[in-house]
Protein backbone atom coordinates (compact mmCIF):
# COMPACT_ATOMS: atom_id res chain seq x y z
CA UNK A 1 0.00 0.00 0.00
CA UNK A 2 1.52 3.30 -0.62
CA UNK A 3 1.70 6.25 1.54
CA UNK A 4 -0.41 8.09 -0.74
CA UNK A 5 -2.98 6.43 0.31
CA UNK A 6 -3.56 7.21 4.00
CA UNK A 7 -4.16 10.57 2.62
CA UNK A 8 -7.25 12.36 1.83
CA UNK A 9 -8.73 12.33 -1.62
CA UNK A 10 -7.37 15.40 -3.34
CA UNK A 11 -3.56 15.23 -1.22
CA UNK A 12 -1.91 12.47 -3.41
CA UNK A 13 0.18 15.18 -5.38
CA UNK A 14 1.26 16.92 -2.29
CA UNK A 15 2.51 13.68 -1.00
CA UNK A 16 5.98 14.23 -2.53
CA UNK A 17 6.60 17.79 -1.05
CA UNK A 18 5.15 16.80 2.63
CA UNK A 19 7.61 14.01 2.27
CA UNK A 20 10.79 16.74 1.44
CA UNK A 21 9.70 19.38 3.25
CA UNK A 22 12.95 19.69 5.80
CA UNK A 23 12.11 19.85 9.20
CA UNK A 24 13.89 23.23 9.41
CA UNK A 25 11.69 26.60 9.16
CA UNK A 26 13.82 27.75 5.99
CA UNK A 27 12.76 30.43 3.84
CA UNK A 28 11.45 30.87 1.72
CA UNK A 29 9.69 27.47 0.89
CA UNK A 30 9.00 27.77 -2.78
CA UNK A 31 12.92 27.44 -2.90
CA UNK A 32 13.99 25.05 0.19
CA UNK A 33 10.79 22.65 -0.10
CA UNK A 34 11.58 21.38 -3.28
CA UNK A 35 14.43 19.39 -4.50
CA UNK A 36 17.45 18.14 -2.56
CA UNK A 37 20.32 19.80 -0.91
CA UNK A 38 23.04 21.11 -3.27
CA UNK A 39 26.44 21.47 -2.13
CA UNK A 40 26.74 24.10 0.55
CA UNK A 41 29.52 25.80 -1.56
CA UNK A 42 27.44 26.54 -4.05
CA UNK A 43 24.76 27.69 -2.10
CA UNK A 44 27.36 29.91 0.05
CA UNK A 45 28.56 31.05 -3.87
CA UNK A 46 25.19 32.28 -4.72
CA UNK A 47 24.60 33.96 -1.72
CA UNK A 48 27.70 36.01 -2.63
CA UNK A 49 26.48 36.78 -6.07
CA UNK A 50 23.64 38.20 -4.20
CA UNK A 51 25.53 39.95 -1.38
CA UNK A 52 27.98 41.47 -4.61
CA UNK A 53 24.41 42.93 -6.13
CA UNK A 54 23.46 44.38 -3.17
CA UNK A 55 26.65 45.93 -2.85
CA UNK A 56 26.24 47.59 -6.20
CA UNK A 57 22.63 48.46 -5.26
CA UNK A 58 24.93 50.41 -2.51
CA UNK A 59 26.96 51.83 -4.79
CA UNK A 60 24.47 53.23 -6.77
CA UNK A 61 22.56 55.01 -4.48
CA UNK A 62 25.90 56.56 -2.66
CA UNK A 63 26.51 57.94 -6.38
CA UNK A 64 22.68 59.35 -6.80
CA UNK A 65 23.06 61.11 -3.21
CA UNK A 66 26.69 62.27 -4.18
CA UNK A 67 25.09 63.97 -7.54
CA UNK A 68 22.89 66.28 -5.35
CA UNK A 69 24.51 66.06 -2.02
CA UNK A 70 27.83 67.64 -3.15
CA UNK A 71 26.00 70.36 -5.23
CA UNK A 72 28.23 69.93 -8.22
CA UNK A 73 28.29 72.14 -11.15
CA UNK A 74 25.86 69.91 -13.58
CA UNK A 75 22.53 71.88 -14.54
CA UNK A 76 20.20 70.96 -11.93
CA UNK A 77 17.27 69.80 -13.77
CA UNK A 78 19.74 66.68 -16.07
CA UNK A 79 21.37 66.33 -12.13
CA UNK A 80 18.41 65.38 -10.36
CA UNK A 81 17.16 62.95 -13.80
CA UNK A 82 20.90 61.47 -13.11
CA UNK A 83 20.30 61.11 -9.32
CA UNK A 84 17.07 59.95 -9.52
CA UNK A 85 17.79 57.48 -12.52
CA UNK A 86 20.57 55.93 -10.35
CA UNK A 87 18.77 55.58 -7.11
CA UNK A 88 16.36 53.93 -9.40
CA UNK A 89 18.37 51.65 -10.66
CA UNK A 90 20.03 51.40 -6.83
CA UNK A 91 16.91 50.54 -5.55
CA UNK A 92 15.66 47.70 -7.80
CA UNK A 93 18.75 46.10 -7.76
CA UNK A 94 18.83 44.18 -4.46
CA UNK A 95 15.09 43.24 -5.30
CA UNK A 96 16.23 42.05 -8.39
CA UNK A 97 19.17 40.35 -6.57
CA UNK A 98 16.81 38.79 -4.53
CA UNK A 99 14.59 37.30 -7.23
CA UNK A 100 17.72 36.11 -9.41
CA UNK A 101 19.05 34.46 -5.76
CA UNK A 102 16.16 32.33 -5.19
CA UNK A 103 15.87 31.25 -8.21
CA UNK A 104 19.22 30.02 -8.70
CA UNK A 105 18.52 28.44 -5.16
CA UNK A 106 16.02 26.66 -6.48
CA UNK A 107 17.26 25.83 -10.12
CA UNK A 108 20.20 24.29 -8.15
CA UNK A 109 17.93 22.32 -5.66
CA UNK A 110 15.90 20.93 -8.40
CA UNK A 111 19.43 20.31 -10.68
CA UNK A 112 18.03 22.03 -13.28
CA UNK A 113 20.48 24.62 -15.39
CA UNK A 114 20.71 27.66 -13.99
CA UNK A 115 18.63 30.40 -15.11
CA UNK A 116 20.08 33.81 -17.00
CA UNK A 117 20.96 36.57 -14.99
CA UNK A 118 18.28 39.29 -14.44
CA UNK A 119 19.04 43.08 -14.77
CA UNK A 120 22.46 42.99 -16.62
CA UNK A 121 20.98 45.03 -19.16
CA UNK A 122 18.75 47.29 -17.17
CA UNK A 123 21.76 48.08 -15.00
CA UNK A 124 24.09 48.58 -18.07
CA UNK A 125 21.77 51.29 -19.94
CA UNK A 126 20.88 52.75 -16.84
CA UNK A 127 24.18 53.66 -15.77
CA UNK A 128 24.88 54.81 -19.05
CA UNK A 129 22.08 56.92 -19.29
CA UNK A 130 22.79 58.24 -15.96
CA UNK A 131 25.92 59.27 -17.02
CA UNK A 132 24.98 60.75 -20.52
CA UNK A 133 22.54 63.09 -18.74
CA UNK A 134 25.82 63.89 -16.45
CA UNK A 135 27.68 65.32 -19.67
CA UNK A 136 24.92 66.98 -20.82
CA UNK A 137 24.43 68.67 -17.80
CA UNK A 138 28.17 69.38 -17.36
CA UNK A 139 27.97 71.05 -21.32
CA UNK A 140 25.03 73.12 -20.46
CA UNK A 141 25.94 74.40 -16.89
CA UNK B 1 45.07 26.70 -6.80
CA UNK B 2 44.01 23.27 -7.64
CA UNK B 3 41.37 20.79 -6.58
CA UNK B 4 37.88 22.05 -5.08
CA UNK B 5 38.04 24.77 -2.15
CA UNK B 6 37.56 23.13 1.42
CA UNK B 7 33.96 23.95 2.08
CA UNK B 8 34.92 26.56 5.52
CA UNK B 9 36.85 28.75 3.13
CA UNK B 10 33.42 29.17 1.25
CA UNK B 11 31.68 30.11 4.98
CA UNK B 12 34.53 32.65 5.50
CA UNK B 13 34.15 34.35 2.53
CA UNK B 14 30.34 34.58 2.70
CA UNK B 15 30.64 35.69 6.02
CA UNK B 16 33.18 38.29 4.98
CA UNK B 17 31.33 39.02 2.02
CA UNK B 18 28.09 39.94 4.63
CA UNK B 19 30.52 42.12 7.05
CA UNK B 20 31.16 44.60 3.82
CA UNK B 21 27.56 44.61 2.97
CA UNK B 22 26.73 45.45 6.53
CA UNK B 23 29.02 48.31 6.60
CA UNK B 24 27.91 49.18 3.65
CA UNK B 25 24.73 49.24 4.92
CA UNK B 26 25.62 51.46 7.98
CA UNK B 27 27.40 53.60 6.26
CA UNK B 28 24.83 53.98 3.72
CA UNK B 29 21.70 55.00 6.71
CA UNK B 30 23.76 57.11 8.42
CA UNK B 31 24.64 59.40 6.09
CA UNK B 32 20.62 59.40 4.64
CA UNK B 33 19.96 59.85 8.25
CA UNK B 34 22.63 62.75 8.22
CA UNK B 35 20.97 64.25 4.75
CA UNK B 36 16.90 63.79 5.94
CA UNK B 37 17.67 65.80 9.11
CA UNK B 38 18.23 68.89 6.65
CA UNK B 39 14.19 68.48 5.44
CA UNK B 40 13.33 65.92 8.23
CA UNK B 41 14.88 67.16 11.60
CA UNK B 42 15.97 65.14 14.57
CA UNK B 43 13.14 62.47 13.05
CA UNK B 44 15.13 61.50 10.01
CA UNK B 45 18.35 60.04 12.38
CA UNK B 46 15.44 56.79 13.32
CA UNK B 47 16.81 56.00 9.75
CA UNK B 48 20.37 55.84 11.18
CA UNK B 49 19.28 54.04 14.19
CA UNK B 50 17.37 51.58 12.23
CA UNK B 51 19.94 50.88 9.40
CA UNK B 52 22.65 50.20 11.78
CA UNK B 53 20.18 47.92 14.23
CA UNK B 54 19.52 45.68 10.90
CA UNK B 55 23.11 45.60 10.01
CA UNK B 56 23.92 44.64 13.21
CA UNK B 57 21.66 41.66 13.49
CA UNK B 58 22.69 40.58 10.02
CA UNK B 59 26.18 40.59 11.24
CA UNK B 60 25.11 38.74 14.05
CA UNK B 61 23.01 36.01 12.21
CA UNK B 62 25.82 35.58 9.61
CA UNK B 63 28.74 35.67 12.43
CA UNK B 64 26.95 32.95 14.15
CA UNK B 65 26.62 30.68 10.72
CA UNK B 66 30.04 31.38 10.35
CA UNK B 67 31.33 29.88 14.04
CA UNK B 68 28.53 27.27 14.03
CA UNK B 69 25.56 27.45 15.61
CA UNK B 70 24.07 28.70 18.47
CA UNK B 71 27.03 30.81 19.42
CA UNK B 72 29.44 27.66 20.14
CA UNK B 73 33.11 29.56 19.12
CA UNK B 74 34.46 26.80 16.60
CA UNK B 75 36.83 28.99 14.54
CA UNK B 76 38.19 26.14 12.73
CA UNK B 77 35.17 24.25 11.21
CA UNK B 78 35.72 20.53 9.58
CA UNK B 79 34.14 20.05 6.17
CA UNK B 80 31.30 18.77 7.20
CA UNK B 81 30.33 21.36 10.17
CA UNK B 82 30.61 23.51 7.22
CA UNK B 83 28.26 21.87 5.60
CA UNK B 84 25.56 22.17 7.87
CA UNK B 85 26.41 25.81 8.97
CA UNK B 86 26.49 26.63 5.34
CA UNK B 87 22.97 25.99 5.09
CA UNK B 88 21.73 27.64 8.03
CA UNK B 89 19.54 30.56 7.94
CA UNK B 90 20.26 31.18 4.01
CA UNK B 91 16.79 32.92 2.78
CA UNK B 92 15.59 34.91 5.80
CA UNK B 93 19.07 36.51 5.57
CA UNK B 94 19.28 37.35 2.24
CA UNK B 95 15.55 38.39 2.26
CA UNK B 96 16.13 40.91 5.17
CA UNK B 97 19.29 42.28 3.28
CA UNK B 98 17.20 42.99 0.26
CA UNK B 99 14.58 44.68 2.38
CA UNK B 100 16.73 46.67 3.96
CA UNK B 101 18.58 48.11 0.98
CA UNK B 102 15.27 48.41 -0.65
CA UNK B 103 14.26 51.07 1.97
CA UNK B 104 17.64 52.50 1.96
CA UNK B 105 16.90 53.16 -1.90
CA UNK B 106 13.72 54.93 -1.09
CA UNK B 107 14.98 57.43 1.60
CA UNK B 108 18.05 58.41 -0.64
CA UNK B 109 15.15 58.98 -3.30
CA UNK B 110 13.54 60.67 -0.70
CA UNK B 111 16.96 62.58 -0.12
CA UNK B 112 17.06 63.80 -3.57
CA UNK B 113 13.69 64.78 -3.87
CA UNK B 114 13.65 67.08 -0.85
CA UNK B 115 16.91 68.46 -1.21
CA UNK B 116 17.10 72.36 -1.66
CA UNK B 117 18.30 73.19 -4.59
Amino acid sequence: MSPAASLPAGCEDGGMETEQRAPDGRFPRWVYGVGSEPDARFSLANERTFLAWARTGLALLAAGVALEALDLPVEPGLRLAAAVVLIALGTLAPAAAWWGWSRAERAMRLSRPLPAPVGFGLLVGGVGVAGVLVLLGLLRA
Amino acid sequence: MSGPAHPSLAAERTALAWRRTALGLVAGSAAAGRLLAETWGSAAWGVSVVGTLLAVVLLRAARRRRLGVHGRRRWALTSAEALTVGRDPGGRLVTACAGASVLLGLAALAVVLTWPV
